[in-house]
């Protein structure tokens, strides 16, 4: 947690900001190149947080955490959907600021009704976590949580989330290669070449 | 390159055409290379191929495309007219606004309608409740328009078993079949039905100076960085552009259409990109700004002469709106089909495309598989999971991991009846962006498109099954709240009682008023309507060029 807040924006861009820059303009795509100038204006903002505080920031991303959490596979820390998700709230999700505050305060006020007075989401275990999310899985502000969180995991990197394409390599999509060849899947290698599909 | 005319606004220009999209763009080409001046009005802004992203945060959830959304246009939307229209999420209306119009992010499926879709009122007879009715034209007068299409914009394909007859082949072979093509072919040979080729307004080959399509895979509402989808932007504008005869006029939207003491269209008002209110004279108007937008416009421009809008004297403008029903089946398979790559269809069914008495109700569709939700990462993980996964957690990010390459769906897409509870009107309290009244959508489709749509989907579970699914799921059927085909709302006729235009797009109430767009369908087709509405374009070309150069305008 205190790791991942305290991972300075300009790490983790600059990282996945070199390799697009070069080889995609190579390739000319318009829209990859498109891409590569998006996550290199990306990088040239690297900064501290925005908008969120250390501690609002630590609490969001252990909610993050829970919802895409890391596994024998990277999560929602190592993308880095803290990032997105400041990034948003200072941009194109900047009216929904306020509503992130009152639902974290609130967040927080159960959470204190639950466990003790000066209880913090971060600093319980997994299962108790779970729980308390379960008991809030209802709230608009989990709703919000949710959709940042799938934003932050799979849009592309330069708005901030998504570090190394973590989110894309998960699930095996290959976004960031752009220009396919047949056959695409297994079901279709026996037509256009490749390993036959079995049938 | 291009040779860029300016018209005075105060000189009547031949020609103001209102749309730029699958219609307009067709029209501004074919007259201005005929010699007419034109000037092409385009509310969105004008986007080039290379403005275009595969940044699906943007296009498909902040509507980069679509005008920003409701949130900007206002848009409102009621099932039944009792209610309070209400803002939703999601445009109910949902179209591109950009140089192009919706051709440019349409996801290029290119269906011919068939001999019976234009007369099919006789063949079965009235509906009760309904407006269901013939077209004035029949298949074969607007086949040489189809086939113009196939060559001039561009379609790749191959005949299936229960085409309607084309007077040429297809300009180019059909785009490579993918694993969900594949496995739709497999399921149909298996329950005795024929899987045919997908016609696209994509090249599979370089056209017409235009690259090959790149099989980068995001077609579905996203724009094409190369050109090779058959937009007007990619194909009919440069042409209007090089005629020296168009001008275009981006990021001005219009908001009335001015009658004189005589009646006669006169000159549009616009806002223009600094938000200024001007005026453009002209000798003849044009309105294709889609089946939501051109009657919009229509009622828009009430005046004392025309009370209740523009060409309204029947009634009949914004009525009659026809979205096309569709249902999905969601299907995981055991190995990748990484479907995300490539065009969205590759193989359809059209068994039961034609209506049939003994299922008891009207109606008939087409059948697809695509990867529809799981094209791109964020669609799959919101809308694409199982139902029996939790929203979040440790299955939840398993089941995106093991089920994003192996997905598809197998989706319907249906008639939709004509009915007067189904309208676009003016919304009393919503403005949009430049404060005109915003479009408020009221739409409840008729009982039976559903009991079709859910024909379709028992059908796409089975085939399902039949494909080896090893775990499918329905989206369950509800009505409609969201429409991407926008059709019927001024319908073309013979009677000026109950159509808005007759049957060469001129207006029955103002002689020099066209209307052409999806706007002037009289039934909806089975679900894929643009191919349809870019032949309409052409022929209504050719019956204005004509009328004009008969001085008959």
């Amino acid at each position: 947690m205190k790791k991942a807040s305290s991972l300075s924006r300009r790490d983790f861009l600059q990282s996945s900001g070199t390799l697009t820059g070069v080889t995609l303009l190579r390739i000319g795509s318009p829209a990859l190149v498109a891409i590569s100038q998006s996550a290199c204006t990306a990088r040239e903002q690297a900064a501290a947080f925005t908008v969120l505080g250390e501690r609002e920031a630590a609490d969001l991303t252990a909610i993050a955490a829970r919802i895409i959490p890391t596994t024998d596979t990277p999560g929602a820390t190592e993308a880095g959907v803290i990032y997105f998700i400041d990034n948003a709230l200072a941009a194109e999700m900047s009216g929904e600021l306020d509503a992130v505050r009152q639902g974290l305060a609130d967040f927080n006020a159960a959470l204190r009704q639950v466990h003790s007075g000066t209880a913090r989401f971060d600093e319980l275990s997994a299962d108790e976590q779970d729980a308390f999310l379960t008991s809030r899985a209802d709230s608009d502000f989990f709703a919000l949580m949710r959709i940042m969180t799938i934003f932050g995991f799979f849009a592309m990197s330069s708005y901030g989330g998504n570090k190394n394409h973590i989110g894309w390599d998960l699930i095996g999509f290959e976004g960031h290669h752009g220009v396919w060849q047949y056959p695409f899947g297994d079901y279709d290698a026996g037509i256009h070449g490749g390993a036959s599909d079995g049938e | 390159m291009a040779n860029e005319v300016r018209f005075d606004k105060r000189e009547a220009v031949d020609f103001v055409i209102i749309g730029s999209g699958s219609a307009g763009g067709i029209l501004a080409k074919e007259l201005s290379t005929a010699g007419f001046d034109v000037v092409l009005f385009e509310q969105g802004p004008y986007r080039k191929a290379s403005d275009f992203t595969h940044d699906e945060l943007s296009v498909l959830f902040r509507n980069e495309l679509a005008g920003g959304g409701p949130d900007v246009s206002g848009q409102t939307f009621r099932h039944d007219q009792e209610q309070t229209a209400a803002r939703p999420r999601r445009a109910p209306a949902d179209y591109a606004q950009t140089v192009g119009g919706s051709s440019t992010h349409f996801t290029a499926n290119f269906w011919r309608f068939r001999e019976i879709d234009f007369k099919e009122r006789s063949a079965l007879g009235a509906i009760a409740g309904t407006n269901f009715a013939d077209w004035p034209i029949t298949y074969g007068e607007l086949e040489p328009y189809y086939t113009r299409v196939d060559w001039e914009v561009g379609v790749s394909g191959a005949p299936g078993p229960f085409d309607a007859p084309r007077s040429k082949p297809f300009p180019m072979p059909p785009i490579p079949v993918k694993s969900s093509g594949i496995l739709l072919e497999r399921a149909a040979k298996k329950l005795g039905l024929h899987a045919q080729h997908e016609p696209h307004a994509i090249v599979s080959q370089a056209f017409n100076g235009r690259p090959a399509c790149i099989n980068c895979g995001y077609c579905m509402f996203f724009g094409c960085e190369v050109g090779a989808k058959s937009s007007t932007l990619a194909t009919m504008i440069p042409l209007a552009e090089a005629s020296g005869h168009c001008e275009i006029r981006a990021e001005s939207a219009v908001f009335n259409i001015q009658t004189d003491r005589n009646g006669r269209a006169s000159q549009v008002l616009y806002y223009d990109p600094d938000g200024n209110e001007q005026a453009q004279r002209a000798k003849a108007v044009i309105l294709s700004a889609n089946g939501a937008e051109s009657p919009r416009l229509l009622l828009m421009s009430a005046n004392a002469q025309n009370r209740d809008g523009l060409a309204n004297s029947s009634g009949y403008v914004g009525r009659n709106l026809m979205f096309n029903a569709h249902t999905a089946v969601d299907c995981v398979f055991d190995r990748p089909l990484n479907d995300y790559k490539g065009v969205q269809v590759t193989r359809i069914i059209h068994d039961f495309y034609e209506a049939d008495e003994s299922r008891g109700f009207y109606g008939g569709g087409g059948i697809d598989a695509r990867p529809l939700w799981s094209a791109t990462p964020i669609f799959h993980a919101l809308v694409g999971m199982p139902p029996d996964v939790p929203k979040w957690g440790a299955r939840f990010k398993e089941e995106m991991a093991h089920n994003f390459t192996r997905q598809m769906s197998i989706v319907g897409a249906t008639t939709s009846l004509a009915l007067d509870r189904n309208n676009i009107t003016l919304d009393p309290e919503s403005k949009d962006q430049w404060g005109r009244p915003a479009l408020r959508v009221t739409y409840r489709d008729h009982d039976d498109d559903l009991a079709m749509s859910l024909f379709l989907q028992d059908r796409a579970a089975e085939l399902a099954d039949a494909a080896g699914a090893v775990k499918a799921w329905r989206h369950p059927i509800t009505p409609s709240t969201n429409g991407v085909h926008l059709l019927g709302t001024c319908r073309m006729g013979d009677d000026p009682a109950t159509s808005v235009v007759d049957r060469n797009h001129r207006s029955h109430d103002i002689r020099n008023l066209f209307i052409c767009d999806g706007s002037s369908f009289v039934t909806s087709g089975r679900g894929q309507p643009t191919m349809t509405i870019m032949a309409l374009a052409f022929r209504a070309a050719d019956k204005i060029k004509a009328a004009a150069r008969a001085g008959n305008i």
